[in-house]
């Protein structure tokens, strides 16, 4: 189905949506976001589990020169997909930071618990929680 | 017909992010001083509030746990999944039980004549103790799991900034007005008589807690015995102290 237009699904019929390491790939953030809001009952929880900023500036360094690095060259030699591992940094590197993509989902109508975000290894993941409100 | 389409197309990109800026309501402000004119800023935003005081009421049955959290979000009208908005689980109902009871306090004591100025600060000290003790009653059979959720690691902080500002609070109302480093070892010495009062509490089973009255008694005593011990030895050192310097400054050293 396509995040943005989930056609098939009534407004606020679903207890629980996540998404793992997908957001990233999805064109527009916000409007699925929104679509995210209006399939949640109130009370709802939509959570994201996504590649994120590490929050160490040196362990950055090291971690981008790894991604940028050696990251499509296993790929190409492993996988024969050297275009693939390509994107996948590249879209990590573009996505949000954890400030940002929980205003986003602030914005979107949700309510988030604490700071919004726990951050695993030390930020190379983060897992997003927002909570639709009730009416 | 280019010209139309890319002005309405601008106008349509700006909207939304002036009515974003404008939509997200600003944080409350955290204030970190006490204030006089303004209600103590509350603990929790509004939603998690309604989940918790919800979730109180399921405290004497379900105890401490994610069963009294689930219970409270159906109660204020949500669903069990909205207990995601609670990041540390059972922890967050402990916490707020702790600030509750602790805002509570001044509403509880009242001290006659003017903030009781004829008693005297252990007498004082003593009632509100007792009074903050009595406000556990009603969940003092599962007190013990609230004292274990506080000992885990992560918690540990948390509770021990509750517990100092629950023994600043009880000497801000028993009229404490010191400007040097009593003010420390009085909260020091008050957060651990109290803790101490609190874990007896869970296992008094005396007939209105008269066990633990005494107990706090005691308590109270020795830091009245060990403050008179300490000032004493503190005194001597620097008489003798002093006394020895000037000895030698008469046999002709340089100090």
């Amino acid at each position: 189905a396509n995040a943005e237009k989930l056609h098939m699904i009534e407004d606020e019929s679903i207890d629980l949506y996540t998404v793992a390491f997908g957001i990233r790939n999805f064109t527009n953030k916000d409007v699925a976001l929104r679509e995210a809001f209006r399939v949640l009952k109130p009370g709802g929880v939509f959570a994201c589990l996504e590649f994120s900023k590490v929050n160490n500036a040196l362990f950055n360094e090291a971690y981008k020169r790894w991604s940028f690095g050696a990251i499509p060259l296993i790929g190409q030699i492993v996988a024969g997909d050297r275009a693939s591992y390509q994107y996948l940094v590249e879209s990590i590197e573009k996505f949000p930071s954890q400030t940002e993509f929980r205003d986003m989902i602030q914005d979107a109508g949700f309510l988030v618990p604490g700071k919004g975000w726990e951050d695993l290894t030390g930020g190379i993941a983060a897992i997003h929680k927002g909570v639709k409100p009730a009416r | 017909m280019a010209a139309p389409t890319t002005s309405i197309r601008l106008t349509r990109t700006a909207l939304p992010t002036a009515s974003r800026a404008l939509a997200r309501p600003f944080p409350p402000a955290l204030r970190a001083y006490h204030s006089y004119e303004h209600d103590p800023t509350p603990p929790y935003p509004p939603t998690e509030t309604a989940i918790l005081s919800d979730a109180l009421t399921h405290l004497p049955t379900h105890g401490f746990t994610h069963e009294s959290l689930r219970l409270g979000a159906r109660d204020a009208g949500y669903l069990d999944v909205s207990t995601q908005l609670f990041p540390k689980g059972a922890f967050e109902l402990v916490r707020y039980h702790l600030v509750r009871e602790r805002l509570d306090l001044k509403e509880r004591v009242q001290f006659p004549d003017n903030g009781g100025k004829s008693l005297g600060m252990g007498s004082k000290i003593r009632t509100l103790v007792l009074e903050r003790l009595r406000a556990n009653e009603p969940v003092v059979h599962r007190l013990q799991e609230a004292l274990a959720l506080m000992s885990l690691a992560s918690n540990i902080p948390p509770s021990i900034a509750e517990l100092a500002r629950l023994s600043d609070e009880m000497w801000f109302l028993a009229g404490d007005t010191s400007v040097d480093t009593s003010w420390y070892t009085k909260r020091a010495s008050l957060s651990s008589v109290y803790a101490a009062t609190e874990v007896f509490m869970t296992q008094d089973k005396s007939a209105g807690f008269a066990e633990t009255e005494q107990f706090l008694d005691r308590r109270l005593a020795d830091l009245r015995t060990i403050g008179g011990a300490v000032g004493s030895v503190s005194q001597w050192v620097g008489y003798t102290g002093w006394s020895a310097i000037n000895v030698l400054r008469s046999k002709g050293m340089r100090m």
